[in-house]
């Protein structure tokens, strides 16, 4: 759906004229020409107003009622009087009502200082109250969750937080209970809100009614101040404010940027700061000696990773992933290639990508930006869990359905979150990706499809619908108005009768289910596809991104403005360590490599064999990451040196690191990232770096010098001078330029200088038959992190290995939710808790990779797997 | 004593009307028939708005017109009965849909018409279980006979009609309430504009009118625009049942012509109150209408004579207040009633309908002063007008009212209750600690 235009107006505001684009609510245009109405309810970033608190009175001529700004769009030659008796009395009548119930304990709240209510209050109330009655009484304060505390007595009932839960997150949590002055928020069970966004209603908030355990009284607004910076924990790279108190990060606030996060956190983001802060954190140098790690002194730690690198030279590998920055990357690569001579370099664990695949999917005109998901005809989701990989774009999805009537299609093989929001839903087996894009791509008639026909595909792929056709959530944004009563069409939730609808599913069903599919795709102008990394990780995956241009070339992206490709790396800064060289088979800009190096598997198995000695890791952990796990652990305990930044002692590296540097926390970095659509962005420093942590860059730097490489970069931003000349997309791009709030690289001159890749025409290779069997999926949770862990906010919710069973297969294997089972292949097996999931297709079982016990990689291997299961 | 007008009413004590049979034999379903087979929609929505058909529910709101609001097209459209009968003072439905259950089945397949909807509710009242029963039974059998479902009569218009029981919640009268409690949702106000008519149930137009509007339609079919319209004064046209409660000696449901002299349905129909009392004051719409005083008892029965003289004809029941009755104690009665049926969604009737129950309980103990009533009309004064819906201004303007015809028995009131108040105080109080007490305040 193109973006509506704009067209901007004039009106007049307490004898002011203003501009501002025609249907912008009142209270928000009057901003225009600096005229502040006070509002509680209202929030642009919520959507439709609901006019409760009746703040926002106004008068506007012609009308003889006063109005809400909130709900009034701008009109031309409006005429709008904010300060008049009338209103005037109004606005000191809603300040006196809401304060009737409110307790004046300003001084012991946390929002004190940085209150709306209290703001206003002052700002348009009449000073005092009449109010003489007793207020009325709840417990407090409560736990709503165990990160935030509620205190019903604060609360003035204005719809933020409920409207979030219902109609922004849409996990339908929290209610009102009761009504008329007895009204209060909860959730509707009873049982805490726990929900990947839950956090965002505390900042939601206008009162003191919602207060962050992790920062309640632990500072004044006086006592803080708020630092940009960027959260480097997924690749959505969320804009945040840094709260410090005495340079310790108290808080993280979101920094609201449109094009990357439209002012929402993931509770994740907000609330892992607290590892920064961890006693546990490694705060200077380590040096392996006599067998355990001591500290020492940067020098005898720069002196022993040098000479370790530069023995292994041309043996030695890096590894590069989690929050590295730009200009990290660039530096390890540096190191690497120019330093050592050694061209195995890689930050990507899951599997390599084939070079020209990689220009090509760079390439601008297949780029779509983060706004277009919202104003797509439709969003094809390809293997990916928004809510768990970059749980911001969950929300961004949700928005356009929900608001601007994009059609949602999920094509997974783990059942989606977003299947509830979804026009189409198709489920393939795990490790199927390139059938099943192949099937797509067939469906929409692409001429590259090959051999095989759309059922034939279907078939390769395991292809079943994710819900039955004709589903009441089938095409509908707002799933609670889906269905009228008395159509005949009972609103079952999709769950319920998944399964039987799978199994009942024959070749026809499937093919229908694409075919429908492939229609509300085709019936959208514009299409952004989100596709995640795993589509490309596995022996096949070549294969895989093949089908994926298909799939894009029959959709018609290329060039289509609004339409595009966005994938979900499975690091933070996938995208931009791969633009800065960090791939065996591509130097930085994305250039051939003269010689190409290993990619992050064969480094594992070089290690292992001796084939490669020394292992450099910044910000990758290949124990818990990376699939193969056995293979890494006898890289590790065979390599010759192991050198690792970090900001925790973790397994790999207790028993193996020779040297140990500590990581800098994304609150204490300088550098840029990419995001995945392309923007780069700035972290910048907030707080000092804790103990004797030193800056990445410098370190890196300090090394190259030390291997007789030096680059003379003086400080990180001298580091991002080079990016930018390093990479010829970037060239010119300073930090400057980048500022605040980020830059496209694809929207300047310079992107013209990509390496040109030409799109593949060829035919699409055949996939290969599926085997019988259970087929294992593993996907990443946005709680298995170690942030997590090392939150105390957090950890209640690290979760334990699960495996999701559909209920046939449950049935026939004998095992019922909550038992312990075992899932094996090869000799290798993982513990987990049998969960059954109606909506998991028979003869798929999923778990989750990056549990810090209990890892899921222990079992994968980038080959579609077929794993037992028994009862442990 | 003056006659009724029985129009709507006119059979309704047949025994056994509420069956299709008797209904039929008393020439039911005829204006359906007509408007079905003879009439097209255009000409079916003519007739209601020639008729100067006003809404009976409260508002008055000329029916032809939200008829002819509903956009065309093809997009699902809906009728809905507004059932949830709940205001005080208020029975006429109740009788209407208890006694006469396919009058309002052939209303609202009329009204469907005329709105060009095709699924119809009848949000009744959760506490109407035995109207609702009678409903569904009448809804079952207009079903069997064709009346509802596809192509009705073998004509193009279909209707599926559902009947929903409320869960108690007087809000849920107020039209965009109901709509969320029919989409099971918290039956809260929506804020307006989007109207009904363009953004109703499900998002899609809808035409809510309330059960006696509903009931007039088939007559007006049967009978012409020009014969309704003769009926009436100015433009209140037709008749109106009129529910007459209070200190009246014959309580009950009248139906009368409009522009009928107040006095003569309060007097006339009603028996006036029980000998040896005088008529204190009266609400002439429901609680929610401003309190009139006697000098009102002889302006006519309409729509405009009651706005004019400041207050409203409303739902049409009239409750009557006579000398015996302390004003506190309604004023108290009332405010506790809106208070208990505020959503809570919008500040100033939650805020406002508490503060005034708080201050008015004062009042009634003796724990207030004559300057609390100061306070207490301002809080009317700032509800008036500011609210998400009417239920806020429906309590404040009826204690607005009553503070300012009854002043004096206010004052006499918190003066009256502060002695006894006092004197319970002291009477409650031990000789010994009276003693001190007193020994107290002369130290």
């Amino acid at each position: 759906m193109p973006r509506p235009e704009v067209r901007n107006i004039t009106f007049e505001v307490d004898g002011r004229e203003i501009v501002a684009p025609e249907g912008e609510m009142l209270v928000h245009a009057a901003k225009n020409g600096d005229v502040e109405i006070p509002y509680f309810c209202y929030e642009y970033k919520l959507g439709q107003p609901v006019g409760a608190c009746r703040m926002c009175l106004v008068e506007i001529e012609g009308i003889p009622k006063l109005q809400t700004s909130c709900s009034t769009p701008v009109k031309d030659g409006m005429v709008v009087n904010t300060t008049s008796d009338r209103v005037k009395a109004a606005q000191n009548a809603m300040v006196e009502f809401l304060l009737v119930n409110h307790p004046l304990d300003c001084p012991v709240c946390d929002k004190g200082g940085e209150c709306p209510l209290q703001d206003i209050s002052f700002g348009w109330g009449a000073g005092r109250s009449r109010f003489i009655e007793p207020k009325r009484h709840f417990k407090k304060p409560l736990e709503l969750s165990p990160l935030i505390a509620i205190d019903r007595e604060r609360c003035i009932l204005c719809y933020r937080c409920v409207r979030f839960s219902q109609e922004i997150s849409e996990d339908y949590q929290l209610v009102f209970l009761e009504r008329g002055d007895h009204t209060f928020v909860g959730t509707h069970d009873g049982r805490p809100y726990v929900a990947p966004f839950s956090g965002n209603i505390l900042e939601l908030c206008p009162v003191g009614a919602l207060t962050s355990t992790a920062y309640r009284f632990r500072a004044r607004p006086w006592d803080v101040e708020d630092s940009g910076g960027l959260c480097t924990l997924c690749p959505s790279q969320c804009n945040v404010n840094f709260t410090v108190r005495d340079d310790k990060v108290v808080r993280v606030n979101c920094r609201d940027n449109h094009d990357v996060d439209d002012g929402w956190l993931c509770d994740k983001g907000r609330f892992a700061y607290q590892a920064i802060h961890a006693r546990e954190r490694i705060t200077a140098p380590l040096v392996r000696d006599g067998g355990v790690l001591r500290e020492v002194s940067w020098e005898r730690a720069l002196d022993d990773a040098a000479s370790a690198l530069k023995k292994a030279g041309s043996g030695a590998a890096a590894l590069v992933g989690g929050g590295a920055t730009n200009e990290e990357g660039f530096l390890v690569q540096h190191l690497m290639r120019k330093g050592l001579g050694s061209p195995h370099v890689d930050s990507r664990g899951g599997g390599g990508i084939d070079a020209e695949h990689a220009r090509a999917l760079a390439r601008t005109d297949l780029a779509a930006s983060v706004p277009d998901i919202e104003w797509a005809g439709a969003v094809l989701v390809i293997e990916t869990e928004l809510v768990d990989e970059a749980p911001i774009l969950d929300l961004r999805v949700r928005k356009g359905a929900r608001r601007h009537g994009t059609k949602v299609i999920t094509l997974t093989s783990r059942p989606s979150t977003l299947d509830t929001a979804a026009a189409a839903a198709l489920r393939f087996a795990p490790g199927s990706a390139e059938a099943a894009l192949g099937a797509l791509a067939a469906a929409l008639g692409s001429p590259r499809k090959g051999g095989l026909d759309a059922a034939e595909l279907a078939s390769r792929a395991g292809l079943t619908p994710g819900f039955r056709a004709g589903h009441p959530s089938a095409g509908s944004p707002d799933r609670s108005t889906a269905t009228a009563p008395g159509t005949g069409e009972d609103p079952v939730p999709t769950e319920g009768r998944r399964d039987s609808a799978a199994d009942a599913a024959g070749g026809g069903e499937v093919v229908a289910a694409l075919e429908a599919a492939a229609a509300a795709l085709r019936d959208a102008p514009d299409v952004v596809v989100v596709w995640g990394e795993r589509v490309a990780h596995g022996a096949r995956g070549k294969q895989a991104i093949d089908a994926l241009l298909a799939v894009a070339g029959a959709l018609g992206v290329q060039g289509t403005e609004g339409a595009g490709l966005i994938e979900i790396p499975a690091t933070a800064n996938g995208r931009g360590l791969r633009e800065v060289g960090c791939l065996p088979n591509l130097a930085p800009g994305l250039k051939d490599t003269p010689e190409a190096g290993r990619g992050a598997a064969e480094i594992g198995r070089a290690l292992g064999d001796g084939g490669l000695s020394s292992l450099l890791l910044v910000g990758a952990d290949p124990l818990r990451d990376f699939p193969e796990r056995a293979v890494w652990e006898a890289a590790l305990e065979a390599a010759g040196s192991v050198i690792a930044f970090s900001d925790f002692r973790t397994e790999s590296l207790d028993e193996h690191a020779t040297v140990i540097f500590p990581a800098e926390s994304y609150a204490e970095k300088e550098g840029t990232l990419t995001h995945p659509d392309g923007r780069v962005q700035r972290v910048r420093q907030a707080i000092a770096h804790p103990g004797d942590t030193r800056g990445g860059w410098w370190v890196l730097s300090e090394l190259s010098e030390r291997v007789g490489a030096g680059l003379g970069a003086l400080s990180s931003a001298m580091v991002s001078e080079q990016v930018a000349e390093a990479v010829p997309f970037l060239g010119g791009l300073t930090l400057g330029d980048i500022a605040g709030k980020g830059v496209r690289w694809q929207e300047r001159g310079a992107s013209s200088s990509l390496p040109v890749a030409e799109l593949p025409d060829s035919e699409l290779e055949e996939p290969p038959e599926p085997g019988e069997g259970l087929r294992l999926g593993a996907v990443p949770s946005l709680w298995s992190g170690p942030e997590t862990e090392n939150a105390p906010a957090l950890r209640f919710l690290a979760p334990r290995q699960r495996a999701e069973l559909s209920a046939g297969d449950a049935r026939r294997l004998g095992v019922s939710p909550g038992d312990q089972i075992t899932v094996s292949v090869d000799g290798q097996s993982v513990r987990a808790t049998a969960a059954v999931r109606a909506a998991v297709p028979p003869g798929s079982v999923f778990l989750i990779s990056g549990t810090a016990e209990d890892n899921a990689t222990a079992l994968t291997n980038g080959v579609p797997r077929t794993v037992e299961i028994s009862l442990a | 004593m003056s006659p009724e007008t029985r129009v709507v009413l006119r059979n309704i004590e047949e025994p056994g009307l509420h069956t299709l049979d008797v209904y039929e034999r008393l020439g039911g379903y005829k204006s359906l028939r007509k408007a079905l087979l003879e009439m097209s929609q255009e000409t079916v929505l003519t007739e209601i708005e020639e008729s100067g058909l006003r809404g009976r529910g409260g508002a008055g709101f000329s029916m032809g017109k939200k008829a002819s609001f509903i956009p065309r097209g093809t997009m699902d459209k809906f009728l809905c009965c507004n059932a949830d009968e709940s205001e005080p003072g208020a029975f006429k439905d109740r009788l209407l849909m208890q006694k006469n259950p396919h009058l309002l089945i052939e209303g609202c397949i009329i009204g469907s018409i005329a709105a060009g909807a095709n699924k119809g509710f009848i949000f009744i009242r959760g506490e109407y279980s035995h109207q609702a029963d009678i409903l569904e039974a009448a809804v079952i059998e207009a079903y069997a006979k064709g009346y509802l479902g596809a192509e009705i009569l073998g004509s193009e218009h279909s209707l599926e009609l559902v009947v929903h029981r409320g869960e108690g919640a007087y809000i849920c009268g107020e039209e965009s309430a109901l709509l969320d409690g029919l989409e099971g949702k918290r039956g809260n106000p929506r804020l307006k504009p989007p109207f009904p008519a363009n953004q109703g149930l499900y998002q899609g137009p809808t035409l809510i009118n309330n059960v006696e509007t509903l009931c007039n339609v088939p007559l007006i079919i049967e009978k012409g625009a020009k014969w309704f319209a003769g009926l009436g004064m100015d433009k209140s046209t037709g008749t109106k049942i009129v529910s007459v409660s209070g200190n009246v000696q014959k309580p009950g449901n009248y139906e009368i012509e409009l522009g009928t002299p107040v006095r003569e349905i309060v007097y006339g129909l009603a028996g006036g109150p029980p000998a040896g009392r005088e008529i204190k004051g009266f609400f002439p719409g429901g609680s929610s209408a401003p309190v009139l005083t006697p000098d009102s008892l002889d302006l006519p029965y309409t729509f405009e004579a009651m706005a004019e003289a400041g207050s409203m004809l409303g739902s049409g029941s009239i409750i009557v207040i006579d000398d015996s009755v302390p004003i506190v104690g309604v004023a108290l009665r009332l405010a506790e009633f809106y208070r208990h049926e505020s959503c809570g969604k919008c500040v100033p009737c939650r805020e406002g309908t508490n503060w005034t129950v708080k201050t008015l309980e004062r009042i009634d103990s003796g724990e207030a002063t004559p300057m609390d009533l100061e306070i207490l009309s301002q809080v009317q004064l700032n509800i008036i007008g500011n609210c998400l819906c009417v239920l806020g201004d429906s309590m404040a303007m009826p204690i607005g009212s009553m503070i300012k015809h009854f002043r004096e028995e206010f004052e006499e009131h918190i003066e009256a209750a502060r002695a006894a108040a006092d004197r319970d105080h002291v009477t409650g109080l031990g000789a010994g600690e009276l003693a001190s007490a007193q020994g107290a305040g002369a130290a």
